[in-house]
């Protein structure tokens, strides 16, 4: 059998170019394209570059054109870029993701979609579960905007599954990823000088290597499931015990004061909507459970929470420590990535 | 032969301070090392927010509670098993602060000949208050859901749950030690799901730490808590109203029920879900009668 098709939809986004370098090393992948409205930044090996936008109608002449058997969403936006702004998310994320899925329909030889979505649908609640199951999205309602915004997605891939059920249609809900060199909000709120928690709470928090990110997404698109799998590292973390690895000053914010700074400091961070998330994430916290993409996905993650948070602490520039640590061998597993076999 | 023993006296006292005075500097030293070495993000968290170190550096003050302010009396507590999952169930009291859930952890701690941090299931608001549910989680508090409770045991936890909850957490004074209705029984359910002996645990003591007379509509609004209970103390007193009043307790841990003939499926089985419940319920409630009756005297 000649290697599996691969199209990524987004390729110029971080993910997307991450993506298009791992699966470029594995033997099973026969051709992989990469689609987007800009070319990447990065050099992308043996992945082909076609450019086109996911928004417009062409997509779906393009398409089945590639005859893909795998197609990758990594078009989806979760926070604003600098040439992103917010206004123009939703038109990306929720157009780009129409027609991408009608373009889909009309592909006669695809046999598996992926979806990079986010754990943040489940959202942060005193009561909450402390590990999420794939399960539980349904149980708890929407609350915040940018919950909806993902769950509107999620919507899309499900009817998309029910009106073509030959095809396996996997939905990935990412944790919030931290790593050196990231520029994402959570990265940039760790990078400000005194970082501003909630006085009296503090959360659990699992925090995603981008490695490992990458990992589960090369994983997904050799062995798709269906519905939805977590994609979260082993164990928790409290947000204080990351903020003194990590070697940070915090002020606690009483809860009056909280409010606005947040909602300045998110406006800052360029993470838009997104600070109503934040601020109930850096309240409540959230876990996801991963024995789904552990067991069926069969990825096996090269870092847990402590893990990506040393090598974050480790890598990342500019961090200074008030007190050394007196264990500089840090107890980070010393597993090299092991891809899912397939 | 009298000034040879007075000697000897003050040379052993003399010792005495010596010794103490080391282990005191030895104490200090070792507790600052830690300190710095928390500081700097080095120890350790589980899963669910547990923070051994945390635990036993606030078990000083649960063991003088524990010794000196409530003279706790144990019996039973073998029936608690040495290793494996485990759900103790208890009735529920204390309307500030969960106390009974502390005293039997920390009686699992001081008498168990295989002593384990027993995790306790707590009422979702707790982790909506500033520093009560920091303080919760660290200790072992973890929010009450049958998804934490399947996962805690599949994990072989002995796990606490009060099915009672807020309705007898909140009950005025004069009710005390009348059960209140055990929830849906989803306890039940999950002990049967997972195979998990439930061991029934009778707490007396609880019920008289925290006097509620009443509750104040007004407090609890601006609060944001479902109620803010009034005792002779408090909120009269502000934080000095937290004082628990020195009860005597009796904590009697009860002969396990073993639910692992039933199989997994069982669980949907409706009527013997609630039968399971109120069995626990009539046990515990028969034990603290007598457990009552046993301790006498509530104070003295």
């Amino acid at each position: 059998m000649a290697g599996k098709r691969v199209v990524i939809a987004g390729v110029a986004t971080r993910w997307g170019t991450d993506l298009a370098r791992a699966l470029a090393r594995r033997s099973e992948v026969g051709e992989i394209f990469g689609i987007d409205s800009t070319p990447p930044d990065a050099d992308l090996g043996r992945t082909e570059f076609v450019e086109a936008d996911i928004r417009n109608p062409v997509i779906s002449r393009i398409l089945p054109g590639l005859e893909p058997d795998v197609v990758i969403h990594c078009g989806i936006l979760w926070y604003p870029d600098k040439d992103r702004p917010s206004r123009a998310l939703h038109d990306i994320n929720v157009i780009g993701t129409l027609q991408l899925l009608a373009a889909c329909e009309k592909t006669p030889s695809l046999k598996a979609l992926v979806g990079r979505g986010s754990a943040a649908i489940y959202g942060s609640a005193p009561g909450a579960p402390c590990f999420f199951t794939e399960d539980m999205s349904r149980h708890n309602p929407l609350r915040t905007r940018f919950q909806r915004d993902i769950g509107e997605l999620e919507g899309y891939f499900d009817n998309f599954a029910r009106r073509r059920p030959e095809v396996t249609c996997c939905m990935l809900r990412f944790q919030v990823e931290v790593g050196p060199g990231l520029d994402d909000p959570f990265t940039r709120y760790l990078g400000l000088p005194v970082v501003p928690t909630l006085m009296g709470f503090d959360p659990r928090l699992q925090l995603l290597h981008p490695a490992d990110a990458t990992g589960a997404l090369a994983a997904a698109t050799l062995n798709p499931v269906r519905g939805a799998v977590n994609v979260a590292p082993d164990g928790a973390i409290s947000l204080s015990r990351l903020l003194r690895l990590t070697g940070k000053t915090s002020i606690g914010l009483p809860p009056l004061l909280a409010g606005q700074a947040f909602k300045r400091i998110g406006r800052q961070l360029a993470a838009a909507d997104m600070y109503r998330d934040a601020e109930l994430l850096i309240r409540y916290g959230r876990g996801c459970d991963n024995r789904r993409l552990r067991e069926e996905v069969g990825y096996e993650l090269a870092f847990d929470v402590e893990g990506a948070v040393r090598d974050f602490a480790s890598k990342s520039s500019g961090v200074q420590r008030l007190f050394p640590s007196p264990h500089p061998g840090s107890p980070v597993r010393a597993k090299s990535p092991v891809r899912a076999q397939s | 032969m009298n000034g040879d023993r007075s000697t000897q006296l003050s040379e052993s006292a003399v010792e005495g301070l010596a010794g103490a005075a080391l282990q005191w500097t030895e104490l200090l030293q070792r507790s600052s090392e830690q300190l710095l070495r928390r500081a700097a993000g080095e120890y350790h968290e589980d899963e669910w927010g547990f923070d051994e170190e945390f635990a036993e550096a606030v078990f000083p003050v649960f063991e003088f509670l524990y010794r000196v302010w409530w003279r706790v009396k144990v019996s039973g507590v073998t029936n608690v098993p040495g290793h494996g999952r485990a759900l103790l169930v208890s009735n529920h009291a204390g309307s500030i602060l969960p106390f009974d859930a502390v005293m039997i952890a920390t009686a699992i701690q001081k008498e168990h000949p295989l002593p384990r941090w027993a995790k306790a299931m707590v009422l979702n608001w707790a982790f909506d208050l500033p520093f009560v549910s920091y303080v919760m989680r660290r200790i072992g508090g973890i929010p009450a859901n049958p998804a934490n409770l399947t996962r805690l045991l599949e994990q072989d936890h002995p796990v606490m749950v009060f099915p009672e909850g807020a309705k007898g957490f909140g009950k005025p004074f004069s009710e005390r030690y009348r059960l209140q209705r055990f929830g849906r029984g989803g306890f039940v359910e999950v002990a049967l799901e997972t195979g998990a002996p439930i061991v029934p645990v009778a707490v007396v003591g609880s019920e008289e730490i925290y006097p509620k007379l009443g509750e104040s509509p007004l407090l609890a609004r601006a609060v944001g808590a479902p109620y803010v209970p009034v005792t002779p103390t408090f909120p009269l007193l502000g934080p000095l109203g937290l004082l628990p009043l020195p009860s005597r307790w009796r904590i009697e841990f009860l002969e396990p029920i073993d639910l692992s003939g039933y199989g997994p499926g069982s669980s949907e089985d409706r009527s013997l879900v609630f039968d399971i419940s109120e069995q626990v319920r009539d046990t515990i409630q028969d034990a603290l009668y007598k457990g009552l009756v046993e301790r006498g005297p509530a104070f003295l």
